[in-house]
């Protein structure tokens, strides 16, 4: 899942593209969530305190609602409009690395039972986690728990994150919301990291802005997702031995894969070895045309809460506290009152901007600078 | 080289009062011609100020090479706090500055204080500002739009201004109950500045967020009227004329997502 170092890679190559931000500063804007990756992460880290998952009476887990449910009002609270984003059916091409989970899944089953039958309480919670599925009961658990909640959801035809780059992209929402950095490679206007984090970790929001990010690395979009496939996504493998910094030298050299391919092709002193039949085109193409519903189609609407409804399948059927869920839908309903809170930004651009501290570097005289250094040190 | 002085020290303790909770790490621009000029905007990107004094708002003002100050308002609050309102104020800072210096001078006791404020280094985005045609123009007393705003929000965190040919109603609804306030348009012969004027192109019904106009009305120390320029969706100005200068905030408007 997501491309390995892509994350150090833009932090290098194109710093000004990342912003960190408090979570209220999003007020007032729409935010698309990639929700299959959400449901995983509830029920990973959603967990009571021996690290069993949250259950009902009948035992059926509810981490995944607890999660939705408070971190969806969490977001609500900060003013921002969430809307989430279902996997459809995955891409052929992600057979592959979908085998590698279930035989990771089924390695981790069998740790785990290992586990357990040792007594080895640490050990057990660790491979239980990786155990984790969602299953299709959880993800329409989730939908019926979300209608409720007056929260709009999109199901995606193929994969959640491309759709919710498309949604940024048409307009419907600000920006795409995943922890997954192969989003990036579908242009959402904006990528939010950490949206979904655990409040108690106090992690601030990373924006990227695509177009700071193509302009850090001084390449097109098609060049960039040429140098994510060779980084290692989710729909092929890679060439060994080419790591981050090989892959953004190649790309930068030859441009293109086909051009590399070639190239490692015709120098038979070449060290790296192109997989057979590698399919980098295909996967090219499901970055640049992934398939999605196109966002003029879709029409997101928050609506009011329906309590009792809430009541009847969080509190009745799920075994929530009643107080907490009544609390939750009113805190939901209020938020829907009194309209958005617009902002400046559509309508004064930024035209330039001033910084303090150039214009003291500006200056020229050695011992100055000194004085400088001594200065900036005690902030 | 910067130095500016004030005859009175009060000015920019009001306006850095009145600032200082919307916005905490502002670049002062100095220049010779145009004065110190600052632009900011809060965090949640909603509410923009810009500040404009005149090198005639000073007593005397020189600037030899264009500066921009980063300053810590929370600080700067700090040391115009030690000052009182009636001292003479001057602020000094070299060309290439790591300090600021703020010396308050109190004309009857001789007694001299001097601060030194470290700078920050800021780097901020500036926005260009420009002039819009707004629909309607109300000029009123800042004391009397103060208390509309502090009391409204009693009611709730949304405040909706409606204005018509000659009244301004300014209208709130929370979980309380609801509120209006209404005034009309009319000239005060004795004393000018209690005159209420509304220019009107088109009518005009906006809400704003309530916190916000609170932040607002906080300038009101520092003129006896404000002029609020509103128009449909897109965001107000409010003035505060300043003695050869203004502070003017520019707020977004909240709206139904239903209406668009």
């Amino acid at each position: 899942m997501g491309i390995r170092g892509l994350n150090r890679l833009v932090a290098e190559n194109a710093p000004k593209a990342i912003r960190s931000n408090e979570m209220k500063s999003f007020f007032g804007r729409k935010i698309a969530i990639d929700a299959s990756m959400c449901l995983y992460q509830f029920l990973i880290a959603v967990r009571q305190q021996d690290g069993s998952s949250l259950t009902n009476d009948a035992g059926h887990t509810t981490s995944h609602l607890m999660g939705f449910f408070y971190r969806t009002i969490r977001m609500v609270g900060y003013g921002i409009k969430p809307c989430y984003v279902f996997d459809g059916k995955p891409p052929v091409m992600k057979g592959g690395e979908l085998e590698k989970r279930l035989k990771r899944r089924q390695d981790a089953e069998e740790k785990a039972t290992k586990a357990k039958e040792a007594g080895e309480a640490q050990e057990l919670q660790k491979f239980q986690r990786r155990t984790v599925r969602v299953t299709r009961e959880q993800n329409e658990e989730a939908k019926h728990l979300l209608r409720l909640m007056g929260i709009p959801y999109v199901e995606a035809p193929c994969e959640a994150e491309s759709q919710c780059a498309e949604l940024a992209k048409a307009g419907n929402v600000y920006g795409a919301a995943s922890e997954d950095m192969d989003t990036l490679c579908y242009q959402p206007t904006v990528l939010l990291r950490n949206v979904t984090a655990a409040e108690s970790r106090k992690l601030k929001i990373d924006q990227y802005d695509i177009k700071e990010v193509l302009k850090g690395f001084d390449m097109t979009i098609e060049e960039f997702v040429d140098m994510c496939i060779l980084l290692g996504c989710d729909y092929c493998e890679t060439i060994r031995g080419v790591g981050p910094v090989t892959a953004t030298k190649l790309i930068r050299k030859y441009k293109s894969l086909e051009k590399i391919v070639d190239a490692i092709k015709q120098d038979p002193k070449s060290k790296f070895k192109v997989p057979d039949n590698w399919p980098y085109k295909e996967a090219r193409e499901l970055f640049l045309h992934p398939e999605v519903k196109p966002g003029s189609e879709i029409n997101l609407k928050w609506e009011e809460p329906d309590v009792e409804g809430l009541v009847q399948f969080m509190v009745k059927e799920n075994g929530f506290s009643e107080q907490r869920i009544r609390d939750g839908a009113a805190k939901l309903k209020k938020a829907l009152k009194g309209g958005t809170q617009g902002r400046l930004d559509g309508f004064f651009k930024v035209s330039g901007s001033v910084s303090s501290g150039k214009k003291r570097t500006a200056s020229d005289s050695k011992d100055k600078k000194k004085k400088r250094k001594t200065g900036r040190s005690r902030r | 080289m910067l130095e500016g002085k004030f005859e009175s020290a009060s000015l920019m303790k009001r306006l850095v009062e009145a600032i200082k909770d919307s916005v905490k790490l502002c670049n002062f621009n100095c220049s010779q011609t145009k004065g110190i000029t600052l632009q900011a905007i809060d965090d949640s990107r909603v509410l923009l100020i810009s500040l404009k004094l005149d090198p005639g708002c000073f007593e005397g003002f020189r600037c030899d090479k264009n500066l921009v100050l980063g300053l810590d308002l929370e600080s700067l609050s700090k040391v115009l706090k030690q000052g009182n309102n009636e001292d003479y104020l001057t602020l000094i800072a070299e060309d290439a500055p790591d300090n600021l210096l703020v010396v308050f001078e109190d004309p009857k006791k001789d007694r001299i204080s001097e601060f030194s404020l470290k700078l920050m280094d800021i780097d901020s985005d500036v926005l260009s500002i420009e002039d819009m045609d707004h629909d309607c123009s109300i000029t009123l007393p800042s004391s009397d739009f103060a208390k509309v705003a502090r009391d409204m929000r009693t009611l709730s965190e949304s405040l909706q201004i409606l204005v018509t040919k000659d009244s301004v109603k300014f209208m709130a609804s929370g979980p309380i109950g609801t509120g209006s306030v209404i005034i009309k348009a009319h000239t005060d012969l004795k004393d000018g500045k209690e005159s209420i004027k509304i220019d009107l192109n088109k009518s005009v019904n906006v809400t704003f967020g309530a916190k916000y106009l609170n932040d607002i009305v906080k300038a009101s120390t520092l003129a006896e009227t404000v002029t609020i320029k509103l128009t449909n969706k897109i965001p107000a100005l409010f003035e505060f004329k300043l003695q050869g200068g203004y502070l003017r905030y520019y707020l977004a408007p909240k709206f139904d997502e239903d209406e668009e």
